[in-house]
């Protein structure tokens, strides 16, 4: 079955690592993945203005993907993934919008598929390609202590259908396993980063991300592991506004899921856009070298 | 304004009730019990003061266009612990979002971000624009990344999504 992939914007336009990084791991579990011809919103932001019009742009984009021929979907953004997810519930659940967005793609001679199968990239590790198939295809390093951090909007909420458990989400902690590192299981494990606050209370935003970093930095992690660019966004690349709103000194190494996969794969350092990352991601790279 | 403020010398509008209630997306704002699991997990309550419990009783009361005119909806993280804790599927957080769409409606004043992300739509297709990222004395961007060109949307598009934003 083709997988077609949907970046949304913010891999597009920020997070090159993550993108460059996913680009590199799936060929070597054996998917290829075909891009969208158009860069598009899937209406996360739009959703606080205008619901309808929210539905129609996550609906263009499974429409894209169904004219690519695509039967699956790979959404490698949480914010997106929900959106869409939500869409595709409007859509199906509700005839009269389920007809306003098929009368509107029909105009571009796009067609909503109701069983275009939505993926984010850890239910499509853990579940797609395998739990077992990434334990085979690593090399595992011994000693790594690290935190994982989930993000919201791919787990819950549940009758929705998510990725993992609301509650005691495993999937990204076992794929941290099956790289060979340790994860360790913390109280704000589930708290958010704050990154939809961008929009209308910076300083609080950052005050999230802050507090959450703080309490890694007491458990001594060698790490914190990421699968969502607004939470890469938040804790690698504003780690320091974060640190400067709560006073104190934060250095802590974030990384994205598919850049430790990638390591742990032989896959180059810069092909996995380690060189992008703004915290000091040196320290965790110097122990997996060691 | 705070809402108890606006709430002093407030009336009940119904019909703004019956607007948002049709928004809720098969969630039922009747059932609330005021059990207050959505505020007290509530990631906003800590620094913001949100309390979604207050925001679903007065939605329930009719308060509407008090709520709407409050910007305590804008403090909402959307981090969706309050539906999936929710025992009664009342569910805060598609009432806020109902509300937020209300006030966009009415022209309320509203964090510049949402409207601007909104013409950036319009406008190239994505709600961002393209950033170079600086590390060290060097800066990167798709092209020096070797990522590739993605097209924007095809014509026609923006016509569509102006009419998407009409509705109601």
């Amino acid at each position: 079955m083709k997988t077609a992939v949907f970046w949304g914007c913010r891999i597009l336009t920020s997070q090159y690592a993550y993108e460059m990084s996913v680009r590199e791991v799936m060929p070597k579990l054996g998917v290829e993945l075909a891009d969208l011809p158009e860069a598009l919103c899937c209406g996360d932001p739009v959703k606080s203005v205008n619901d309808f019009a929210a539905t129609y742009l996550s609906a263009r984009v499974m429409a894209l993907a169904h004219a690519l021929d695509a039967g699956q979907l790979l959404v490698p953004c949480n914010r997106c993934h929900f959106t869409i997810s939500e869409a595709k519930r409007s859509i199906e659940g509700d005839k009269k919008v389920s007809e306003k967005v098929s009368g509107m793609l029909a105009e571009e001679k796009l067609e909503y598929n109701p069983n275009m199968r939505l993926w984010h990239v850890i239910d499509f590790l853990h579940g797609f390609v395998g739990l077992e198939k990434v334990k085979k295809a690593v090399k595992p390093w011994k000693g790594l202590r690290l935190a994982s951090h989930v993000g919201c909007q791919i787990i819950r909420y549940s009758d929705l259908g998510r990725v993992d458990n609301a509650e005691n989400p495993t999937k990204l902690d076992e794929l941290i396993g099956a790289v060979g590192a340790e994860t360790v299981d913390y109280a704000e494990k589930l708290d958010c980063c704050g990154a939809h606050l961008l929009l209308s209370h910076v300083d609080t935003a950052f005050s999230l991300a802050g507090a959450k970093l703080r309490s890694l930095r007491e458990l001594g992690v060698d790490g914190l592991v990421v699968s969502c660019p607004d939470c890469g966004l938040m804790y690698d690349f504003k780690q320091k506004d974060a640190a400067a709103t709560v006073g104190v000194k934060l250095e802590i190494p974030v990384v994205y899921y598919t850049q430790l996969l990638g390591l742990a794969l032989g896959i180059d350092q810069e092909k996995l856009g380690l060189h992008l990352n703004q915290s000091p991601v040196d320290r965790l790279l110097m122990k997996i070298s060691v | 304004m705070s809402l108890v403020d606006l709430m002093s010398m407030a009336k009940p509008n119904l019909k703004s009730r019956a607007k948002v209630f049709s928004k809720l997306k098969g969630r039922d704002l009747v059932n609330c019990f005021q059990c207050i699991k959505c505020t007290s997990g509530c990631t906003a309550l800590k620094l913001l003061e949100l309390k979604p419990h207050e925001v679903e009783k007065l939605a329930n009361l009719g308060f509407v266009d008090e709520l709407v005119a409050s910007d305590i909806l804008w403090t909402c993280v959307t981090c969706l612990k309050c539906i999936q804790r929710c025992p009664q599927k009342a569910s805060p957080y598609h009432v806020i979002m109902a509300l937020r769409n209300l006030a966009v409606e009415r022209e309320v004043k509203i964090p510049e971000a949402f409207m601007k992300a909104v013409s950036q739509v319009l406008e190239t297709g994505m709600a961002e624009a393209y950033q170079k990222i600086a590390k060290g004395t060097e800066t990167f961007d798709r092209e020096s990344l070797k990522l590739p060109r993605i097209g924007s949307p095809r014509e026609g598009f923006q016509a569509l999504f102006l009419k998407a934003l009409e509705e109601k």
